[in-house]
């Protein structure tokens, strides 16, 4: 789980997390709603391409490399695959590339985002859109959470291991797993959620009273082309179209 | 009691989200072979329900299981789902939320039933496999492959699917919150913790 | 600065049973902290020290629900009336546990943090973040994971988190507990700078030797009292002795003992070619050599890093793609088959209980050999052996830290497994408890096991260890 993490170290990242967020919107609105004729397979064109730009930026060389491969095989797989096989098979490939398809590239740029905003930016930039506390406390508590559930949960698991708990034998059976599985991790989360939130409210968290944030949250040029951009691709979507 | 959600409620409902989150996550990783795809959903409400009853016995206020549904909205549109998600998962917080209200928060047996309505936000997961399909993307497929396949294409994954995979969600969300009820009293009550 | 008077205070809390029952925390307690002044709180788990830390910072009872007599006022400000937050910007709180006292995910964030909430302009924080920074020699800490670190740079950030935003009054509550001696120096090293700064400390802690060169007073609590009042002075010129009679941890530092080479004989356990790495990490150990003599019990000590956890893991099997060979009684153990060589009690023993009381979590041990109609009768045994058979009904989870422990421990020695591994077995624990740890460890070495233990704590090593492996990242 590493959701807005410090993934790249000592990087920069280049769009405001509200462009992001925007984006996001509009790559699925466009990826969701078009065909494959057209101005519209133009659009999907240009959507699919703006993750494998971005992954390019914040040098995830090898993220883009993958991602522009599977976009090419379902290229591949709609265009040729489809036509030219028949029944089970066919069916089968439609089922699995259908779907996927379709939530490729917003998935894409979803990873993007995540890799690329850390929880900071994020609260900020919810900050500057007039989110409430409401939300915007529990969403980094949240994202905080992850990486200390992935910890316990390490943890839980190598002691089943230890007592020799698996699928099979005398401690078998799934109901029993998950049983041994979630009970602790739910103690575990009991215990250090009370223990959080002693600590968050003696550093003086106070849901309601306004705060100042350090990090730079600020639309550049950037920021403003892609909004542009964007308001342009959803001006076609729901007018032109 | 004071009925504003403080400090603490909101780390609470950011704690629960994500351990929620993350089971339904395993569930759906372990769980994603095709042929599983038409009940996984209802299995993720099943296990996911078990930390939500936990999180019902920490919630005494309205507004909690909202915030939750919101925020899983936001973590499945922020996953790259069809913006649909959104409204869907903040009305099955909402809905949930009003209806335990009525309860009062603390009858076992309506917290439930509550469970089974939040566990509809589990819909806008499995948005993209339904009305993807009967949009633009059919009608490209229809010029290439003739409307018989099209026709079986739709059968298999028909609209009305969607409302099937509701009502198994929501059965789902009832059991697990059974389930659930069975963990709390056998572990947490009878450790003191809930 | 800080005032209690007559203050008494109990928690309000469920039993086991379900019912509403009240624990002490403190009774009675009438004591006065100077500005400026250094002042540790001492004595055994329950006396009620951490409970004044945290009325110092309003946890109690803003928090913690209880019931409140006396009258507590920090900084001219009622504890009673004003809230966690009007303490906020006066008090600031460090706590034991690194996993679970940062609100953020990286650490120019956390720093930020508490001065964010209290508005402060963000040049200013800015400004105060490199400043402390600079006084803690922590630039590289800086931007970094918070789940990167170790725990004692973890502790550290704590600390600096508190200092941005320049509260008059520090608290501390068992600080140390996750420390290795380097981190505690560390630790030492930030309190002597606040105390230069006329920052006024408070220290609730176990831990006394790197804190009596810097304490003004030392309190000594029981059963929620002020039972002695130790000035500073007075303190430094004590010995250990004189500790140990208050049931207290020691005055000053004590010293590893010297590594015994162990002597050469047949069956002991023998490592050869251990070699273990973790993907995208330099941790990980090489060790051409290790022999532990059998049905003693062998320290493992090192500094964090130096491939004890490591170690550990290959020992128990739960690392299988390890190099090597290790053989015991006669036989070699392959990686598959040394989760039934060597059992782990791990440091938080919270993740090793799974099951709904305390019988049933020593059956879940039971090998499978074992038939059907004895596994109760041997569980129950066991039990008997280590005092818990009347908590066998019990949840684990209801149970005192200690008898958790007690409860992991027969879920290792029911397993049968010749060899038992402690990790940290007394962390955050009293003088008290230590010495129970201790003896029950010698226990299981004259019940036949042969018992490792990593650990960084001086006084258990010389208490009980026949034998001394140090771990360096050169020899492993």
């Amino acid at each position: 789980m590493q959701f807005f993490q410090y993934g790249n170290e000592g990087y920069k990242s280049v769009l405001d997390p509200r462009t992001k967020l925007l984006l996001l919107i509009v790559i699925n609105v466009v990826i969701i709603g078009t065909g494959f004729t057209g101005t519209d397979f133009l659009l999907r064109i240009v959507c699919a391409a703006i993750p494998l730009i971005l992954f390019l930026i914040i040098r995830r060389t090898r993220t883009a490399l993958l991602y522009g491969l599977v976009c090419l095989a379902m290229f591949f797989g709609e265009a040729v695959l489809i036509p030219h096989t028949r029944g089970v098979l066919n069916l089968l490939i439609v089922i699995t590339l259908g779907p996927f398809s379709r939530i490729l590239v917003g998935y894409a740029f979803a990873y993007y985002m995540m890799c690329s905003t850390t929880v900071s930016e994020f609260v900020t930039a919810m900050k500057r859109m007039h989110v409430p506390d409401q939300i915007s406390i529990p969403l980094s508590v949240m994202f905080r959470f992850f990486p200390t559930l992935a910890e316990e949960s390490r943890a839980i698991r190598d002691a089943m291991r230890l007592r020799g708990i698996r699928l099979r034998g005398k401690n078998g059976g799934v109901m029993k797993q998950i049983e041994y599985e979630v009970v602790p991790l739910m103690m575990s989360t009991l215990r250090i959620g009370d223990e959080l939130s002693a600590a968050s409210l003696t550093k003086g968290l106070n849901a309601g009273k306004p705060r100042t944030h350090i990090c730079h949250v600020k639309m550049e040029l950037w920021d403003w082309a892609l909004v542009l951009l964007s308001l342009g691709f959803l001006f076609y979507m729901l007018v032109l179209r | 009691m004071e009925n504003k959600l403080n400090t603490k409620d909101l780390i609470s409902i950011g704690i629960f989200t994500a351990l929620y989150f993350v089971v339904v996550m395993i569930v759906a990783f372990v769980g994603y072979v095709p042929i599983l795809m038409v009940i996984m959903p209802a299995l993720c409400a099943l296990f996911g329900a078990i930390p939500f009853m936990l999180f019902l016995t920490r919630t005494k206020k309205f507004g909690m299981v909202t915030i939750m549904g919101v925020l899983l909205a936001l973590l499945t549109f922020l996953m790259g789902r069809p913006w649909p998600c959104l409204p869907i998962g903040i009305a099955a917080g909402l809905l949930a939320d009003l209806y335990l209200k009525g309860t009062g928060y603390n009858s076992v047996k309506k917290s439930t039933f509550g469970c089974g309505i939040f566990s509809l936000w589990l819909l806008g997961m499995a948005l993209p496999l339904f009305f993807g399909y009967h949009d633009a993307y059919l009608q490209s497929l229809r010029s290439g492959y003739g409307d018989a396949y099209v026709e079986t294409l739709t059968r298999l994954t028909p609209d009305w699917m969607f409302w099937v995979l509701a009502v198994t969600i929501f059965v789902g969300g009832l059991l697990g919150g059974l389930v659930g009820t069975k963990i709390l009293k056998k572990h947490f009550v009878k450790a003191g913790m809930a | 600065m800080i005032k209690l008077q007559n203050v008494s205070f109990h928690y309000k809390n469920t039993d086991a049973f379900g019912k509403l029952q009240k624990t002490r925390g403190i009774d009675d307690l009438t004591l006065t902290v100077e500005k400026g002044a250094f002042v540790v709180l001492a004595g055994d788990s329950g006396c009620g020290k951490t409970t004044v830390t945290r009325l110092i910072n309003g946890l109690v009872p803003h928090y913690y629900d209880g019931e409140l007599s006396g009258t507590v006022s920090v900084c001219g400000l009622d504890v009673r009336s004003s809230g966690i937050g009007d303490l906020a910007p006066h008090v600031g709180s460090v706590f034991q546990n690194p996993r679970s006292q940062f609100f953020n995910v990286d650490t120019t964030s956390e720093l930020a943090f508490a001065s964010e909430n209290l508005c402060t302009p963000p040049d200013e924080i800015r400004k105060n973040i490199r400043r402390v920074a600079q006084e803690m020699h922590m630039d590289e800490l800086m931007d970094r994971s918070i789940f990167a670190l170790s725990g004692g740079e973890k502790q550290k950030v704590a600390c600096a988190s508190v200092a941005v935003s320049e509260p008059e009054i520090m608290v501390l509550d068992e600080p140390s507990s996750n420390l290795d001696a380097a981190g505690i120096e560390e630790l030492a090293r930030v309190l002597a700078l606040w105390k230069a700064k006329g920052k006024t400390v408070v220290v609730a802690e176990h831990r006394l030797y790197y804190l009596t060169g810097l304490a003004d007073r030392l309190l000594l609590l029981r059963d929620g009292k002020l039972v002695e009042e130790i000035p500073g002075e007075q303190l430094r010129s004590m010995d250990n002795a004189q500790a140990e009679a208050r049931g207290l941890r020691s005055f000053t530092p004590i010293a590893m003992p010297e590594p015994e080479a162990p002597s050469a004989e047949k069956d002991a356990l023998v490592c050869e070619g251990l070699d273990f790495h973790y993907k995208h990490s330099d941790k990980g150990i090489h060790i051409p050599y290790l022999h532990i003599p059998r049905g003693k019990i062998t320290a493992i000590v090192g500094k964090n890093g130096a491939g004890k956890s490591t170690f550990a893991r290959v020992l128990c099997g739960l690392e299988k793609k390890a190099k090597g060979t290790v053989r015991f009684g006669g036989r070699e153990w392959k990686s598959k088959q040394r989760p039934d060589l060597c059992y782990m009690i791990m440091q938080d023993v919270n993740h090793q209980l799974f099951t709904d009381s305390v019988l049933e979590e020593v059956m879940l041990s039971v090998p499978e050999t074992v038939p059907e109609g004895e596994r109760e009768a041997l569980a129950r045994q066991v039990l008997d052996q280590l005092d818990l058979l009347p908590l066998a009904d019990i949840h684990p989870m209801a149970l005192s830290g200690g008898q958790k422990q007690r409860v992991a421990i027969a879920g290792g020695v029911v397993t049968g497994n010749p060899v038992l591994l402690f990790d940290e077995p007394t962390s955050g624990l009293d003088y008290k408890h230590m010495r129970q740890v201790a003896a029950l460890l010698r226990k299981l070495r004259d019940d036949g096991k042969t018992v490792l233990v990593i650990t960084h704590d001086t006084e258990l090593v010389r208490e009980i260890a026949d034998c001394v492996v140090v771990f360096s990242k050169e020899t492993t």
